[in-house]
């Protein structure tokens, strides 16, 4: 088996790559006839797909592996864990599978990163969807103690009404782009003239 | 007066609780100081309507010292009749509660029945020699004196019979008009409407210019047919076409009054603003009957200057006697919502943004109340606006053009992407099916 | 016997010699393939040694008529890890050119492959080659091909959900086999559905569902029953008539094979959540029995959604105790997370307010102004047009098909032509 391309985007922490390189190398060692479910690095490839928030493909991933994999590697176990938090939208859950374990060298820098970008998901999660929140929630969906969390986002603008414990948010404006280049504006008026004629 | 602020309280209580309370054993009727006076109101009717709308008030009316009078009023009436069933009926309901005076009278009764049995016997002779003779005009008042009979008695599906066979002896149009009149007599009082508006329509079509009393009767049968269907619309507009020379000589079917009713709260529950001025309020014609009934033309007013309390009050103080009247009690209920409805959505309309503790003020309900009729009216798209349940306000809705626009493009485009493609697929699958049959044949 | 040596030797000689020159070559090879294919079954242990000799890629006609004879027999379990290997192998390097000359064979092969590979229980290892195959042997990726629906139940069976949809993402237009496309939409179906692609899902059902049929099928009714409960996942609604184009024999039959799921329906729609998971479990057997109870749990769970995204419909704020009582949850809490997976979702815009326990429920913030969604406008556009000149052109092609005019003119009230017909004009550009 071949991992040189897994390795290579590990090193570079291209995580983002990580499932579709081992989707498309596990068929073509599964075509090869190899028996690589024993060598297969299902902690990696698990967290690969959970890293693109694709938890379809992760809980097909987990039915596919034999029980004797799932009870011999508690890494993987845990790492499942992480997947079913995440399935079930127990979004405090998350952080503590994450801390719950002690993650082995091979995936430690990647649960960390699948960490960092969670807490970022769920930051913006919360600028969304709330105008005000309690501390103690904000804690919770940021994975960290009240004061950390306190501090993350009044960095990011929030204020804090320290009598009722309750944070209120500040909206980031969304910049998009909006002017459009001339060749797409030319486009469309092609269609305009074609229908009006 | 004290009592009597309670009572309407209650009833306004009571208007406001929409629907679901059918189920309660005993819906109180409050008869107020407005109470319905039976015996002016029996006096607008004659013949055997003023029976069954007696006997409907003492069936629906739960104020016992009410029940009785509009009973005796049955029984004197019935009496002056020939109709024997009608008259046990009569006796059945009063349960011997009035006397020696009210009994089942079996001398009566015999007496009517063997005359009636001599009759019958003369009209038979008559109308067969009639027959043999073949004398157009003489069978057609036969069968027409049958027609009578059988009304008189209560047999109406036979007089109903009679009056139709008189159709093929007719020969002037007033002929014509005058079996219809029977037929739809006969019809309202078998609760047949799909009939009562084929016979209008058939007088309609008389090529004769009718006199103004019968075009009015037609256009109060009309009406009447219609709210029964639950047209009241279209119930509205024929009651407003109603002349009021109408006036007491429909007596055996309506009342001016019952036109003023009728006509006023169809065309409030349907008719839009602009409507209702024109075709109700600047209405000469219709001003004469509402002028008998001045309660639903201060609410007509009420409704139409936006004074909705008021409007309400009126409303509610007249629920009662609608409920005890036979043609209007079955849609009572729905008039009144949908009218209620039709001012919630008229006192929105102008502005931007309403206090619902206002709104709630102005239709005598609680703020609660009042968000789950706007719900039950938004989602209906009846209004468009959305409730601001945390400051109590309701926003008008105004829809993004552009945005509806650029959306629904969108959702065109690939819904037609879809049906084309897989239109394309079936059309792939038939022309298979089909050169695999071919292919088979040779 | 010597001679059965002699008609090996030269059949991989004349192989070797004739593969990969011109074309008239190849069509000489082919016909001299085709009338050695007696013997090519006979021999075909003899002709099997001789494949070391042959190089897939460039002798691939002649190799695939040896490999197709020497697979049509039962094959023991210890030839048929080998087999299955050497079968990957020469999909795999094969070319394409060669094996569509002769697409039957290289059907036939890619099948018993299948079979083989289901045999040995190992599905993942026919997911790659049969991909590879399918791509080789298309001549189009309109053309839905035989092989579809065997790699779509490999991608299913191996759990490969997201390798099958990127068949899924090609538009077939043409069908050889109706049993094909009938598999390949339902099995196509279910991966969507696994995948969360319910539009695609209903897509792929409602073809299953409206496709021409001249007798009732199983998997037409396991489809329709699949058909509604996506549609009330997806949609929040289902509606029981069918379009006009559905077989007669589909309109009068699917209902009655699905009962509890019409009955689901209509449960549904009174929108009680209670009365709904009380049905759910009455009906539960049936459910398990059909293998949708897991879809039929997500119809439950999405009632929660229909319910609250009625209530954006009618306010602007709503306090989350209010939203509890109305769509039936038991705590402003669970409000507050159902609101809050909706956000994330992007089923509804809102923002919750915690301290007032509110509930702020916002327009849809696009304004169709950003240079993606105007790129999502015009590739929308052009889209349509292709589509629209390829069914001018399929119209023009049919009305000049002499078979189609003849069959017309005679039948026209038979034969249910308006498929053809009711192209809307409008929408050609």
């Amino acid at each position: 088996m071949d991992f040189s391309l897994l390795s290579d985007a590990m090193a570079s922490k291209s995580y983002h790559k990580i499932a579709s390189i081992c989707d498309d190398l596990m068929l073509q060692v599964a075509t090869q006839g190899i028996a690589f479910h024993d060598e297969w690095p299902y902690p990696i490839h698990l967290l690969g797909h959970l890293y693109v928030d694709d938890i379809n493909s992760a809980r097909f991933l987990w039915k596919s592996i034999p029980s004797s994999i799932k009870e011999t590697s508690p890494e993987l176990v845990a790492v499942w864990k992480i997947g079913q938090q995440l399935w079930m939208r127990n979004y405090a859950g998350v952080h503590e599978a994450i801390r719950g374990f002690n993650w082995s060298q091979e995936v430690c820098d990647l649960v960390a990163s699948f960490s960092d970008h969670y807490t970022k998901k769920m930051f913006d999660l919360l600028l969304s969807a709330y105008s005000t929140i309690s501390i103690q929630d904000t804690a919770l969906f940021l994975g960290m103690n009240e004061d950390d969390a306190t501090n993350y986002v009044l960095q990011q603008g929030w204020t804090v009404d320290p009598d009722s414990r309750m944070l209120t948010v500040k909206k980031q404006p969304v910049v998009k782009e909006q002017k459009i280049d001339p060749n797409k504006l030319q486009r469309l008026t092609e269609y305009v003239f074609h229908l009006e004629h | 007066m004290d009592g009597d602020d309670e009572a309407s309280a209650q009833m306004i209580d009571e208007i406001y609780a929409n629907g679901g309370d059918d189920t309660r054993p005993h819906r109180p009727i409050i008869i107020n100081g407005e109470q319905l006076d039976v015996e002016a109101y029996a006096a607008l009717y004659t013949g055997r309507t003023k029976i069954r709308r007696l006997l409907f008030i003492a069936d629906h009316c739960d104020v016992v010292s009410m029940q009785l009078e509009a009973l005796r009023m049955a029984y004197d009436e019935v009496k002056k009749g020939e109709n024997t069933h009608l008259f046990r009926e009569v006796v059945q309901k009063i349960e011997g509660r009035l006397g020696h005076g009210y009994g089942p009278d079996p001398v009566w009764s015999e007496a009517v029945e063997r005359r009636a049995e001599q009759r019958k016997e003369k009209l038979e002779n008559e109308l067969n020699a009639y027959r043999t003779n073949l004398i157009k005009e003489s069978i057609r008042m036969g069968y027409n004196d049958f027609g009578d009979f059988y009304y008189a008695h209560g047999a109406l599906g036979d007089a109903f019979k009679n009056y139709v066979r008189t159709r093929d002896y007719c020969t002037t149009s007033k002929h014509i008009i005058h079996m219809c009149l029977n037929a739809i007599l006969v019809s309202i009082e078998m609760g047949q409407f799909t009939h009562v508006s084929s016979y209008v329509g058939k007088a309609e079509q008389s090529p004769d210019a009718l006199d103004p009393i019968t075009v009015a009767k037609l256009r109060a049968a009309g009406g009447l047919a219609l709210l029964e269907a639950k047209k009241y619309k279209l119930a509205a507009r024929k009651f407003l076409e109603t002349s009021h020379e109408l006036g007491n000589n429909y007596s055996e079917v309506i009342a001016p009054q019952d036109i003023a009713t009728y006509g006023g709260l169809c065309a409030l529950a349907s008719f839009d603003r602009a409507e209702l001025k024109s075709k109700v309020i600047d209405n000469l014609n219709f001003r004469n009957f509402l002028e008998l009934v001045p309660e639903v033309r201060e609410l007509i007013h009420d409704f139409y200057s936006s004074h909705y309390a008021s409007c309400l009050d009126y409303l509610g103080n007249l629920k009662a006697n609608l409920l005890l009247d036979i043609h209007l009690h079955d849609h009572v209920e729905t008039l009144y919502n949908d009218i209620r409805h039709k001012a919630l959505i008229q006192y929105t309309h102008p502005f931007v943004s309403v206090d619902l503790r206002m709104m709630a003020n102005a239709f005598k309900t609680s703020v609660p109340g009042l968000e789950k009729e706007l719900e039950a009216l938004i989602t209906d798209n009846q209004i468009q606006a959305r409730i601001d349940s945390h400051n109590k306000i309701l926003y008008a809705r105004h829809a993004d053009q552009r945005n509806a626009t650029f959306q629904r493009a969108l959702q065109t485009g690939s819904e037609f992407d879809r049906d084309v493609r897989s239109m394309l697929l079936r059309a792939s699958l038939i022309k298979h099916d089909y050169n695999l049959k071919s292919s088979r044949k040779f | 016997m010597n001679q059965n040596t002699n008609h090996v030797e030269s059949l991989v000689f004349q192989t070797k010699r004739l593969s990969g020159t011109t074309p008239e070559d190849l069509n000489c090879l082919h016909s001299l393939l085709k009338q050695s294919e007696e013997i090519l079954r006979s021999e075909s242990t003899r002709f099997a040694s001789s494949l070391a000799d042959l190089d897939p890629s460039k002798h691939s006609l002649g190799y695939l008529y040896i490999l197709e004879a020497c697979t049509a027999g039962t094959i023991s379990k210890e030839l048929a890890n080998e087999l299955v290997l050497s079968v990957a192998r020469f999909i795999n390097e094969c070319d394409a050119e060669q094996i569509r000359l002769a697409p039957e064979k290289f059907i036939s092969l890619c099948k018993r492959f299948k079979d083989q590979v289901m045999q040995l229980e190992s599905p993942m290892r026919g997911v790659a080659p049969l991909l590879t195959a399918i791509r080789k042997v298309q001549s189009s990726p309109e053309q839905l091909t035989t092989l579809h629906p065997d790699f779509l139940l490999l991608c299913l069976l191996a759990k490969c959900y997201k390798t099958g949809l990127c068949i899924l993402e090609d538009d077939v237009f043409e069908v050889d086999q109706p049993k094909d496309f009938f598999l390949y939409c339902y099995y196509g179906g279910m991966i969507c559905i696994g995948q969360k692609r319910y539009r695609k899902a209903l897509e792929l059902l409602h073809n299953v569902v409206t496709a021409p049929m001249s007798s009732m099928n199983a998997i037409a009714v396991e489809a329709y029953k699949k058909y509604i409960l996506v549609s009330l996942i997806h949609l929040g609604q289902f509606s029981t008539s069918f379009p006009k184009y559905t077989s007669s024999v589909a309109q009068r039959g699917l209902k009655n094979f699905s009962q509890p799921y019409i009955d689901l329906m209509n449960c549904y729609g009174n929108g009680k959540i209670s009365e709904l998971e009380a049905f759910v479990e009455e009906n539960r057997d049936k459910f398990e029995h059909d293998h949708n109870l897991g879809l039929v749990k997500q119809v439950v769970s999405s009632m929660y959604k229909r319910n609250i995204q009625r209530l954006t419909q009618t306010y602007l704020t709503l306090s989350l105790q209010d939203i509890a009582n109305t769509v039936q949850l038991n705590s402003p809490k669970e409000a507050e997370l159902h609101v809050l997976q909706m956000i994330q979702d992007g089923e509804i815009y809102a923002t919750i307010n915690q301290k007032d326990g509110m509930v702020r429920f916002l327009e849809d913030p696009e304004q169709y102004k950003t240079c993606e969604m105007i790129e999502r406008i015009d590739s929308s556009i052009q889209k349509i047009m292709t589509l629209s000149k390829k069914l001018t052109a399929i119209d023009e092609h049919i009305s000049c098909d002499p078979q189609y005019l003849g069959k017309a003119g005679r039948e026209r009230q038979r034969l249910e032509f308006d498929d053809f017909d009711s192209v809307p004009q409008k929408f050609n550009m």
